[in-house]
């Protein structure tokens, strides 16, 4: 009977707090329905009283989230891709191919990893615009094309599989090249999985440096594009919730199908920071 | 042992030149960015700090010296940034692992719908803090707003989250709560699910409740990961900017009064044109950092050399 | 293929694994390669297969210098104690990864690869992962990639040591059919001197790195080349009489007992021996020389194990079971020509 209600009181307080962890999402996506004097209601009006797609076209009229929508997906697709080929290359000859000072490189790099980014960026954006770049969607690739911490991540991973595989390889007469692309990678497909989904969701949701080197609409990506329509569409807050909704909808539907591979990810210290 | 000391030891039977130069031309493409936007803007931002007068146009300057650090140190819209900042990690970390430890501790059992106890704390982690933060900033509304509705029932007045400078700590630090929770969460999750499941056993047979077994044996047990988790929210914490942006219009505050470390980097920045003071007040937040990092260095190979 | 071992060593910063090793090993042979751990035969087949290079000395595959050459070039086939096989691919896909390396037409690549496979019994398992073989299966399907891309010489480096006691004797019967089928050049590293004395043409002994005796099996068991070999080899072990030589006989360390002895009557006097006897070369015999004491008997069919003490040297001997020998009994002994050898008790060498 006393683990019953014990039972019952783990429940009650998990269900509460995933009610509260949820609420803005909900609060979000119910806004994005509303009328102009639905939201502006006291008492708040929980659920709107229809489903209409009307905010999210006259979002789309006041400003270009489309073309931010767009710009968003190239920037990702972009810097995660050339990451993960950086990422694997590097990972690779870390691991597995010899050269002098290897391990001190690799230690040095380790404690790059504690520079915030907040200290790069005065340099970078000059950089940026040196190279000409300033307000240009390069500018938001660029700098994303390594991570010491995906490396990290990836080399421990190739650490660990077997000398004995890269040797029975290369006696079948395989180059580094060809155990690199024919084992090692469909190997550590979990690892990679982990490594392209943690970068895919700090790409969809930077928003400082964005912040820093695009000013012209048709550079923004989503997070940035937002944070300028608020100015516009300040006094519209069901417009501002239904482009929320198109920043957040995504990765929570992606989140949906990969939880594991996430978490995982950020178990080992991943994201934030 | 002896494995290992042999691999080491290996040298390249293959000498040809192709062979010594294939390791460069892999690291080739990673070390470019690294070399570009990692490894040279912290030698610069570095030697910018110590550039008296730098302008950023002709990144000519005067001479060196420490008058950027002065600047920054007597500046009291700095003072106020650190005093700020050091207010939310105050406030933010206690509170957050407190509950996560709580959280972390529930979810930890068997449960039914765990997956979607766990999808419901873990998704403000993967979503735009900024996206996220119009959300809050329409519920913390004052007038309309449906956290003052709530409160209402409580017999509570409606609070100017958003607009009184006394309120707006409190309306951050609750987001910064919201925001860092799963985070914190999962990490001390996994530190759970490293305990033995013997100890509970253990306390089980001798008769011990739930409560008890929670205070005198898990959290004991999960103390190096509390502390771990501290230490990594403190520094994720005094990089405060991206919570504060959406709140208030992207003004540190209702009245400029909540500067941080970040929104001080950004302002001698962007709306002062002063380089040198900004990479002084990045080199002062990466003093902070690097002060917290080398202590949870300590206490991680303490940890490790105790655990044998 | 013929393999020439010629002074080869290998030091690593502060040891050295292999020192001044020679040895020929003949065409078409199996050849173990045998020894307890970290003997550095492992190393040693490292540096044939030319994943280490040596630090000195020269390697030759018939008459070609091969010391210098990149593995990948030596036309050798390797089986790791892991198997090494690629978790991600089907067994055909692992079988047919050394040809798909040489760039072999995938026609031709997969009627090798089932060619092979027939001959190893994998045929039935083509489609399955690693994972869902058994570790003898496992075991057969590196075999069956090594030998795919017809090695001129096979390397299988502690090949059995992962498999559960009844496998390992099946494959043992099995890497020697597979051998005998193709007839490629094998060396077989063990630290199981068992396993090596069922299966090998030739037996190559090694401690610390240096070769000990290189020989046929039985010629190692019959006529160790020292101590150390006449030790490793044998179940159970040999045993070890330590002693010296005085006036033609054999006298025990503590000086209590003595026995007049022809295989020692041409050493001089004084000098420290052991009288090494297996367990097999003992004859109850009244006019024997040896006069003992029975400690301890134990049944083992046809045969019973019987515990003696010579003066105070304790030893193991087969007795047929029926002499009804007990504890306590004094008996003598005699010695057998075979299986009977004297060493140096310093430096471990052969007295002849």
């Amino acid at each position: 009977m006393k683990r019953r209600i014990s039972r019952f009181f783990v429940y009650f307080f998990l269900t509460l707090g995933a009610v509260i962890m949820l609420f803005p999402f909900f609060w979000m996506f119910s806004s994005a329905f509303k009328t102009t004097q639905e939201i502006n209601r006291f008492p708040p009006q929980w659920l709107p009283s229809r489903i209409s797609l009307d905010n999210f076209r006259r979002a789309f009229e006041m400003a270009p989230f489309a073309k931010y929508f767009v710009n968003s997906i190239v920037v990702m697709v972009c810097s995660v891709g050339l990451t993960t080929l950086t990422t694997i290359l590097a990972a690779f000859a870390f691991s597995r191919l010899r050269f002098p000072g290897r391990n001190l490189i690799f230690g040095l790099l380790l404690s790059l990893m504690m520079i915030p980014f907040e200290m790069l960026v005065i340099t970078n954006y000059s950089t940026i615009v040196d190279l000409g770049l300033w307000d240009s969607i390069p500018a938001l690739i660029l700098p994303f094309t390594s991570s010491i911490f995906y490396t990290y991540i990836l080399k421990n991973f190739f650490d660990s599989v077997s000398d004995s595989l890269y040797w029975s390889a290369r006696i079948d007469g395989s180059s580094n090249w060809r155990y690199l692309w024919k084992v090692m990678v469909p190997m550590a497909r979990p690892s990679l999985m982990t490594i392209i989904l943690l970068n895919a969701l700090a790409s969809w949701n930077s928003f400082m440096w964005p912040m820093y080197v695009i000013s012209s609409d048709k550079n923004r990506t989503l997070p940035w594009g937002l944070q300028v329509f608020t100015t516009e569409a300040g006094s519209y807050p069901e417009l501002l919730m239904a482009a929320s909704t198109v920043v957040v909808l995504p990765v929570i539907i992606l989140f949906l199908f990969a939880r594991k591979y996430i978490v995982r990810g950020v178990a080992r210290g991943g994201i934030k920071g | 042992m002896k494995k290992r000391k042999q691999s080491a030891d290996q040298e390249l039977l293959d000498r040809s030149f192709k062979a010594r130069i294939e390791p460069y031309l892999y690291l080739l493409p990673f070390f470019l960015g690294i070399a570009v936007f990692t490894l040279y803007p912290v030698i610069n931002v570095v030697l910018i700090s110590f550039k008296e007068g730098y302008s950023y146009l002709t990144r000519g300057f005067d001479a060196w010296g420490l008058a950027n650090y002065q600047k920054v140190l007597s500046d009291p819209k700095f003072a106020q940034a650190i005093s700020n900042t050091i207010k939310y990690v105050l406030l933010v970390v206690p509170i957050s692992t407190c509950i996560s430890v709580v959280v972390a501790y529930l979810l930890s059992q068997k449960l039914r719908f765990s997956a979607l106890f766990q999808t419901a704390y873990f998704l403000p982690m993967v979503t735009s803090i900024t996206a996220v933060g119009l959300a809050w900033k329409l519920m913390y509304n004052k007038n309309f707003g449906i956290i003052n509705y709530i409160l209402s029932f409580f017999g509570i007045d409606k609070i100017p989250w958003l607009e009184n400078a006394a309120w707006s700590i409190p309306a951050l630090v609750i987001f910064g709560i919201w925001n860092i929770l799963p985070f914190t969460i999962i990490l001390l999750l996994s530190g759970l699910q490293n305990i033995d499941p013997q100890y509970y056993t253990a306390a089980r047979v001798d008769g011990s409740g739930g409560l008890r077994i929670f205070f005198r044996i898990t959290v004991p047990l999960l103390a190096p990961t509390i502390f771990l988790v501290c230490i990594i929210n403190t520094i994720s914490c005094f990089k405060v900017f991206s919570e504060l942006y959406p709140l208030f219009n992207g003004n540190p505050g209702p009245f400029y009064n909540l500067y941080t470390v970040v929104y001080y980097i950004r302002y001698a920045m962007i709306d002062n044109r002063k380089y040198g003071v900004a990479a002084a007040a990045a080199i002062v937040l990466f003093g902070f950092i690097f002060v917290f990092t080398m202590v949870q260095r300590v206490v991680q190979s303490w940890v490790n050399a105790r655990k044998g | 293929m013929r393999v020439v071992l010629d002074h080869i060593t290998k030091r690593f910063s502060d040891v050295t694994a292999v020192s001044d090793f020679s040895a020929t090993l003949e065409d078409g042979e199996l050849i173990s390669l045998l020894g307890p751990s970290g003997c550095g035969k492992s190393t040693l087949l490292n540096m044939l297969s030319g994943i280490l290079p040596v630090s000195g000395g020269k390697i030759f595959f018939d008459d070609q210098d091969v010391t210098a050459m990149a593995p990948e070039k030596r036309g050798i086939g390797l089986v790791f104690q892991n198997y090494a096989l690629y978790p991600h691919m089907t067994v055909m896909g692992n079988i047919c990864f050394p040809l798909e390396m040489q760039r072999v037409p995938k026609a031709e690549r997969v009627e090798r690869a089932n060619e092979i496979a027939k001959l190893v019994h994998v045929d039935m398992l083509m489609n399955r992962k690693p994972a869902e073989l058994s570790g003898g299966q496992q075991q057969r399907v590196a075999i069956a990639r090594a030998l795919v891309k017809n090695p001129r010489l096979l390397l299988l480096d502690e090949p059995l040591s992962n498999l559960d006691a009844r496998l390992r004797l099946e494959m043992r019967e099995e890497i020697r059919r597979i051998q005998q089928r193709t007839g490629v050049t094998t060396i077989f590293v063990t630290h199981d001197q068992e396993e090596a004395m069922s299966i090998s043409d030739r037996i190559v002994l090694m401690k610390a790195g240096v070769l000990q005796q290189n020989d046929l099996p039985q010629r190692l068991y019959n006529e160790p080349a020292n101590q150390f070999v006449a030790d490793f080899l044998g179940t159970p072990p040999i045993n070890n009489l330590p002693g010296h030589v005085e006036d033609g006989a054999f006298v025990t360390a503590d000086g209590k007992a003595r026995c007049a002895l022809a295989l020692v009557s041409g050493i001089e006097n004084g000098r420290k021996v052991n009288l090494s006897v297996r367990s097999e070369s003992f004859v109850l015999d009244p006019d024997g020389p040896m006069a003992c004491e029975v400690t301890r008997v134990y049944q083992m069919g046809k045969e019973e194990m019987a515990y003696l003490r010579f003066g105070e040297c304790d030893f193991r001997a087969y007795i047929d079971s029926d002499e009804g020998l007990k504890k306590g009994d004094s008996v003598r002994l005699s010695l057998k020509k075979r299986g009977v050898f004297v060493f140096d008790l310093e430096t471990g060498e052969r007295i002849r």
